[in-house]
């Protein structure tokens, strides 16, 4: 194993042998320790000084199913506190295949309207990695559905792709970084906190893998990872949400939208309400059966990444059977649905094609879109407009410049009061204020407001469970720290979130998941290590984020929702800071 | 008095409108005292195909789980039913608003209020 730095002011790179250290340490663990270890905390998130670590996960690249993950971190320009993002995709097998624990991309080059694209690939001659350099700046100012094609037909072999859109070129606090999915479409984001932007700072426009010839990964213990493998596999596929055509692979992620739209909590017109009367228009079971009458039959979803045997992405398909977009999630859907009180799915496909081909983050977008249309850019429900408004960030106008720079920005462009963000970071598809348990994690967490950051592993298999009332506010503290710590090893282990929920209610689906680690690695975690492995990540995270200067007291709610009623439940947030700040007090 | 209804998904085929895409919804002139046991058999649902259910955006019941089959509706009540597909995982409802009959049943049975029903009977 090895780490691969690449220095794009020298354009040059070298191989490291992995320290002790981080032995142990992948996906998110060990792209936060080495932010924490090598980034200067109050550096220009954009400057020669950041870096860009990539990490697949501890399973990644064996036959693990659903573990085709990929880390990304770096501190982020849109919260100025570390960042992990992470996507699917082949790449993600492709880098760990290579025995690449870590992709460090570094430095700065001194020509700065140059960029460029690195290939890496398996030298099968020196049994390591090698990589070579290629000017990209001709791939630049496009849509990355136009310049993903060119890469594929420019380099021979499966190769797997990793990119950057006119968003990070603009250096938005809104860009992400892109992956190719399995039918060759840029459309796997790591999209969260700007990522995008700093990849793209550093000049660097692709990472092209083709790991042909590489190794794979070492399994220490091959018959346990076996046991714990079919494990996995059997409590996945007899799980409600996870199996064939269950939830999931019925109706993908926006599933959520009538649920929470029912619930009075799908943050709507700029979470001034927590129900839209057009989400019914808008959610999974409205994709799914727009589908089957455009198509003709059931449409059911696909894998975004190898040996991925939930399969939640959907595509939605135009009247004529070509393919509209893919794929619309639960958050896209609601960002630019409900958020804005639009209700045609069309135009909600047609912006999440948009983001993708520019290089956005929908949530992000969504958010900024609502706070702009409560300024009165536009009217809410003004589906056309907003359709504009994206054009103008992916080109770059000045309007279009304001609004990449995000939700918070925008808010402040604009005078807005009623900004739903984090630590600068805009908040996801649930309504604190009716769902008063996501709005601790969105408070706490890292990243700044984020749905991803705590999955729920019951509490009597990881053994925290403390004696509080789940349902007081101190109760739902507690539960967050543990959901927050798991959430953490998760990310680290290479599986997809959404092993959460098999794992969750199938005891031997969750011996299955550690089993598997302890297979790779040879270590013997109990359910009490992996939890411990994942507060450590969170500890590191929160030093990073304090010597950057955001500490205990950013862990808040905007004070909107302390104030303003949300119809139809008329909650405010009432959690108290006491609550928000035993989160980690006692980690 | 007047119930609201909506059907989600593979559900709104118990409704009037089964052909519309995606749900189904109804307003249903019913009887002072009515339950929603009384609101099943009217539309000839039975009740295990039902999972996570509303009344006026509380949560009464999730799937396996149905503490709700004696609540009584109120005149505009709006109840909400969603099939075996759906799902509401927990830390997206850590929470939310319950019914009475939900909430004392949660604290009867703990056990039921983090976990998805994932039996064979959802088949």
């Amino acid at each position: 194993m090895w780490i691969l730095r690449i220095d794009m002011k020298e354009l040059s790179y070298k191989l490291e042998d992995v320290p002790e250290r981080y032995r142990l340490l992948y996906g998110r663990a060990l792209t936060s320790q080495m932010i924490f270890d090598e980034v200067p905390p109050l550096c220009h998130a954009l400057g020669p000084n950041n870096k860009l670590v990539f990490s697949a996960g501890i399973v990644t690249s064996t036959s693990a199913p659903t573990s085709a993950r990929v880390s990304v971190g770096c501190k982020s320009p849109l919260t100025g506190g570390i960042k992990e993002a992470n996507a699917g995709t082949s790449w993600a097998p492709d880098l760990a295949s290579m025995r690449i624990r870590a992709l460090v991309i570094e430095g700065f080059p001194e020509q700065g309207e140059k960029y460029w694209g690195t290939f890496i690939s398996w030298d099968k001659d020196a049994g390591k990695p090698k990589v070579e350099f290629f000017d990209a700046t001709g791939y630049t100012g496009q849509d990355v559905y136009d310049t993903f094609p060119k890469i594929y037909e420019r380099f021979e072999g499966r190769i797997s792709i990793c990119s950057v859109g006119n968003a990070g070129e603009k250096s938005y606090g809104n860009s992400g970084i892109v992956f190719n999915d399995q039918a060759k479409r840029p459309s796997r984001y790591a999209g969260r906190g700007g990522v995008g932007a700093v990849l793209a700072s550093k000049r660097l426009k692709f990472i092209i893998l083709n790991e042909k010839g590489s190794p794979g990964v070492d399994i220490v213990d091959k018959p346990l990872f076996d046991e714990g493998r079919k494990k996995m596999i059997d409590a996945i596929r007899s799980h409600a949400i996870s199996k064939p055509k269950g939830g999931l692979n019925s109706y993908g992620t926006a599933v959520l939208v009538n649920i929470l739209n029912e619930a009075g909590g799908l943050p709507t017109r700029n979470f001034s309400s927590g129900r839209f009367e057009g989400a019914a228009k808008t959610a999974g079971e409205a994709i799914f059966e727009t589908n089957k009458e455009r198509m003709g039959k059931e449409i059911y979803n696909h894998a975004c990444s190898p040996g991925c045997i939930i399969q939640c992405s959907n595509t939605y398909y135009n009247t004529d059977k070509t393919e509209r977009t893919s794929c619309i999630e639960y958050e896209s859907t609601w960002s630019l649905g409900a958020n804005l009180g639009i209700d045609d799915l069309d135009d909600i496909a047609t912006m999440v094609q948009l983001c993708n081909a520019y290089g956005l983050d929908t949530i992000e977008t969504g958010g900024t879109l609502g706070v702009a249309m409560e300024a009165g850019v536009i009217p809410f429900g003004d589906s056309k407009g907003a359709i504009n408004l994206i054009h103008e960030m992916g080109k770059g106008t000045p309007l279009g410049r304001i609004l990449g720079s995000g939700t918070e920005t925008t808010g402040k462009a604009f005078g807005v009061r009623r900004v739903p963000t984090v630590k600068g970071q805009s908040m996801p598809a649930y309504e604190p204020r009716a769902v008063k348990g996501i709005g601790i994690t969105y408070a706490t967490t890292t990243m700044g407001a984020d749905h991803t950051a705590g999955y729920t592993i019951a509490p009597e298999i990881l053994g925290v469970s403390g004696k509080s009332d789940p349902l007081s506010p101190e109760g739902k503290a507690e539960l967050s720290r543990a959901f927050q710590a798991t959430t953490a090893f998760i990310d680290s282990s290479g599986h997809c979130l959404f092993i959460a929920f098999p794992i969750l209610d199938i005891a031997s689906g969750f011996e299955g998941f550690i089993q598997e680690c302890n297979g790779v690695l040879g270590t013997n975690w109990t359910a009490a290590d992996i939890v411990a492995y994942g507060a450590n990540v969170l500890k590191v995270e929160r030093a990073f984020n304090e010597a950057a200067g955001i500490k205990a007291e950013a862990d808040r709610l905007p004070e909107f929702m302390r104030l303003e009623p949300l119809p139809p439940h008329n909650q405010v947030f009432d959690v108290p800071d006491s609550a928000l700040d035993a989160v980690f007090k006692e980690m | 008095m007047i119930l609201d209804v909506w059907l989600y998904g593979e559900l709104r085929k118990f409704s009037d409108t089964p052909n519309k895409i995606g749900y189904g919804q109804m307003l249903l002139d019913v009887p002072e005292g009515y339950r929603m046991r009384d609101l099943l058999e009217r539309l000839n649902m039975p009740t295990a195909a039902r999972g996570i259910t509303f009344v006026n955006g509380n949560l009464s019941a999730l799937p396996g789980f149905q503490p709700d089959l004696e609540h009584v509706f109120a005149d505009n009540d709006r109840v909400a039913m969603f099939d075996l597909r759906s799902m509401w995982p927990f830390q997206y409802r850590n929470g939310a608003a319950m019914t009475d009959s939900m909430r004392q049943a949660v604290q009867e049975h703990p056990e039921q209020l983090m976990h998805h029903e994932h039996s064979e009977e959802e088949e």
